[in-house]
């Protein structure tokens, strides 16, 4: 399930901690992995004047450019390299989202595994809200693979997951995608559903009340789904959601969380205040995939 | 060496030397073959004697040189109020000596021509508004484009953005089957969140064919989603054509004539197959002057009309907002200071002024619109039409020539620039990235997506 897998990397410090985990995955699984660089944002004519990423300077690309960047990227991996036979590196000029959707597309990806903030330049903020990550997520017809703080968890390899579910449609589709990852590695998979009561008072009748509920549904919607796979087990529980499932997963040492991406406002304000998914990835300990589509899961 | 490798008379006609031209950083050998390119002044001569109609001969001779026309250009303006930069002067010192000369001129006084008629004047026509005669500067320097063209003398971008014309029949290598790929993504992409949402490629006796800018499959294809959410909440009944979807012209710019017709021949013929009762193309300013304004007559169209009535974007929305095609929810309205660019090319040249202005009426609370000084036909170029914006070796002038559009835009005290065209929409961008005033800046669509009351049953179904 893991086939294609694309990093998309600004080849920043801020990206290794994705690096790490796509050349991992493509050592241990036999992925075939793509290093996919947006080198700069078309600035005029015909693409050949861009805004590099990295340093936001007006460049020229060109062949000696081009072989430049790919020196740089191969010196920035070269331990990554050395072992992965299945890599390359692909350059693009372009809005790094939309460049990064239309590589995905055209090699129809199982994995799009990328950074959160690494280099969200202001360059190519300007005129297009929403960070790079948030679009890619928002569209992609695959999982994204986010990794944001250096994974302290991570020590290679997928054996612990968690399901965070708030039973929306796209919930639907990061769930198959949990149950079958844990299913191809043979992982443990924590089914998590936290009952949002940040900012209200409630009676405590009633919040247990709605807890039942959950885990009923949970056992409705999730346990016939998963036939003979028996490794998982349910929590559910009340508080704020993001905050419930980053201490969920430490408490486990969870390898990898699944949650669902909701297609929703890219306005830079009001995004700024994040959905759940969005405060998992900048807060987990471990690689966090948000799933939006049925398509690759 | 008479004609270089790849400065030379001849335009770009295949993919090869494309790439050759194309891979000369900056134009570097470009521009030093053309030291010592040659003018044929037989061939110039004839061909001035050919296409300089009564037109132009009446306005070299009526200019009274009264000077009138200096203050309305924004270059002499901004450029130290110089002699060099009055209009008439800079036609007279260039054409017309290239004219009086008879085309016995030199090749240092043709690179000194290309110098001016691509850094010191966009063709934009506000000089022709304010001289007393009529004559219009803009449409001669138009015309000094396609004698330098016709000599190889032209910024190596435009050389390079004719030839793309001529390979691709698109402003960027972006072919037929990349083109009809990128809506099939952008239908895939947006009919989550848009049920039933098509992107109609090459339908019949649709009501409206849809043209655009190459830019937007290339890189901002989320324009094209754009479009077809509009066209799509408004039910229209539309079409983009498989051949024939490129709107813009930068062999206007560039001057290549031959291309120019090409360019509009096949949006006509797109046109003709696909037999659409009206045609429109996207927020784009010099696409609807090349296609909708010149484009009649390049093509030798009797009745200088394109073969069916074609609009322009800002026409469709305002009529598709009048109508209540689409509605405004009023919650939502701009409800900051907001200003508006008017395009050159289809606010002076065609005047859609009060067509713009409506659409600010339905989307923006009222009173917070706020026009620039001078507005509507009297508004100043972006700063980087006619080419200006894509041309290397003119960036340090062009960048000057932003200026004027930056102090505009800081007296209004926006901080929201709408800018329903591209090369306006790129200039604002570059000028922000320049001058950091700290503005944003917005085409049409992606603004009245945001504030559209849609009708309960386009929404997707609930998620639960």
């Amino acid at each position: 399930m893991f086939k294609k897998i694309i990093l998309a990397t600004t080849g920043s410090p801020a990206s290794f901690g994705a690096a790490r985990v796509a050349f991992d995955m493509a050592k241990r699984y036999g992925s075939e992995v793509t290093i996919f660089h947006v080198l700069g944002v078309p600035t005029k004519a015909f693409s050949h004047v861009v805004n590099d990423v990295r340093t936001g300077e007006e460049v020229e690309v060109d062949a000696d450019y081009l072989a430049w960047v790919e020196e740089e990227l191969k010196t920035t991996y070269a331990k990554q390299f050395a072992g992965a036979e299945n890599a390359k590196i692909v350059l693009a000029t372009g809005m790094p989202p939309r460049e990064i959707l239309r590589e995905a597309r055209s090699q129809d990806a199982d994995l799009i595994v990328m950074g959160a903030s690494s280099g969200d330049s202001a360059k190519y903020q300007r005129g297009y809200p929403g960070s790079t990550l948030q679009k890619v997520a928002k569209a992609a017809r695959c999982p994204v693979l986010t990794v944001h703080r250096e994974s302290a968890s991570y020590w290679g390899g997928f054996s612990n997951i968690l399901f965070g579910t708030d039973f929306s449609k796209q919930a639907t589709s990061a769930f198959k995608f949990a149950l079958n990852t844990a299913r191809e590695l043979d992982c443990d998979l924590t089914i998590f559903h936290a009952l949002d009561i940040s900012g209200k008072v409630l009676d405590q009748d009633q919040i247990e009340e709605q807890l039942i509920v959950a885990r009923k549904r949970i056992r409705a919607t999730y346990v016939p789904q998963m036939g003979d796979f028996k490794n998982f087990d349910i929590e559910v529980w009340e508080g704020a959601p993001y905050v419930e499932i980053v201490k969920l997963a430490r408490e486990k040492q969870v390898d990898l969380i699944v949650m669902a991406h909701h297609a929703h406002e890219l306005d830079a304000e009001k995004a700024k205040i994040g959905s759940t998914v969005e405060q998992v990835i900048v807060r987990a300990n471990c690689p966090v995939v948000s799933v939006s589509k049925p398509d690759k899961v | 060496m008479p004609e270089g490798i790849l400065c030379n008379k001849t335009p770009i006609k295949t993919d090869e030397q494309l790439k050759l031209v194309l891979s000369d950083s900056r134009g570097t050998k470009y521009y030093a073959e053309m030291l010592e390119l040659e003018v044929d002044s037989d061939a110039l001569w004839a061909l001035i004697q050919k296409t300089m109609k009564s037109r132009t001969k009446t306005w070299f001779e009526i200019c009274a040189h009264c000077g009138l026309c200096a203050n309305s250009c924004f270059l002499y303006q901004v450029n130290g109020r110089i002699p060099q930069q009055v209009p008439s002067y800079k036609i007279q010192s260039t054409l017309g000596e290239i004219v009086k000369k008879k085309g016995k001129v030199t090749n240092e006084f043709m690179r000194h021509c290309m110098d001016v008629a691509w850094s010191q004047c966009t063709c934009c026509n506000r000089c022709g508004m304010y001289c007393p005669h009529g004559i219009d500067m803009g449409v001669m320097f138009g015309y000094l484009r396609g004698l330098l063209y016709s000599q190889g003398f032209v910024p190596w971008e435009l050389k390079i953005g004719s030839g793309m014309h001529r390979v691709y029949r698109a402003q960027m290598d972006v072919t037929t089957e990349d083109w009809v790929e990128t809506c099939e993504w952008m239908a895939e992409e947006t009919e989550e969140e848009w049920p039933g949402l098509e992107i109609p490629v090459d339908k019949q006796n649709a009501d409206i064919m849809y043209t655009c800018n190459a830019r937007e499959p290339k890189h901002y294809p989320e324009d094209v989603a754009e479009a077809a959410i509009l066209f799509h909440v408004a039910g229209e009944n539309w079409t983009v054509p498989s051949e024939g979807w490129e709107q813009t012209s930068l062999s206007m710019f560039a001057g290549d004539w031959e291309c120019c017709k090409d360019n509009v021949q096949n949006v006509y013929d797109a046109i003709e197959r696909l037999n659409p009762k009206r045609a429109t193309g996207t927020e784009c300013g010099h696409a609807h002057r090349a296609t909708v304004i010149e484009g009649p007559y390049w093509t030798g169209r009797p009745d200088g009309l394109p073969p069916v009535p074609y609009i322009h974007y800002v026409e469709w929305l305002a009529e598709a907002l009048r109508t209540g095609k689409l509605k405004i929810d009023p919650a939502k309205r701009i409800k900051e200071p907001v200003t508006l660019q008017d395009s050159c090319n289809y606010v002076r040249n065609q005047g859609l002024k009060d067509v713009t202005r409506e659409i600010i009426s339905y989307i923006v609370e009222p009173g917070y619109f706020v026009e620039m000084s001078p507005t509507k036909e009297h508004n100043y170029c972006c700063g980087g039409g006619g080419g200006f914006n894509g041309i290397g070796m003119y960036r340090e002038q062009r960048n000057v020539a932003l200026r004027t559009k930056m102090d505009q835009i800081l007296d209004t005290g926006c901080k929201l620039v709408i800018a329903p065209c591209h090369n306006c929409w790129d200039a604002i961008r570059d000028l922000e990235e320049e001058y950091e005033i700290g503005i944003r800046w917005s085409f049409l669509k992606p603004l009245i997506i945001g504030m559209l009351d849609v009708p309960e049953h386009m929404l997707p179904k609930d998620e639960e």
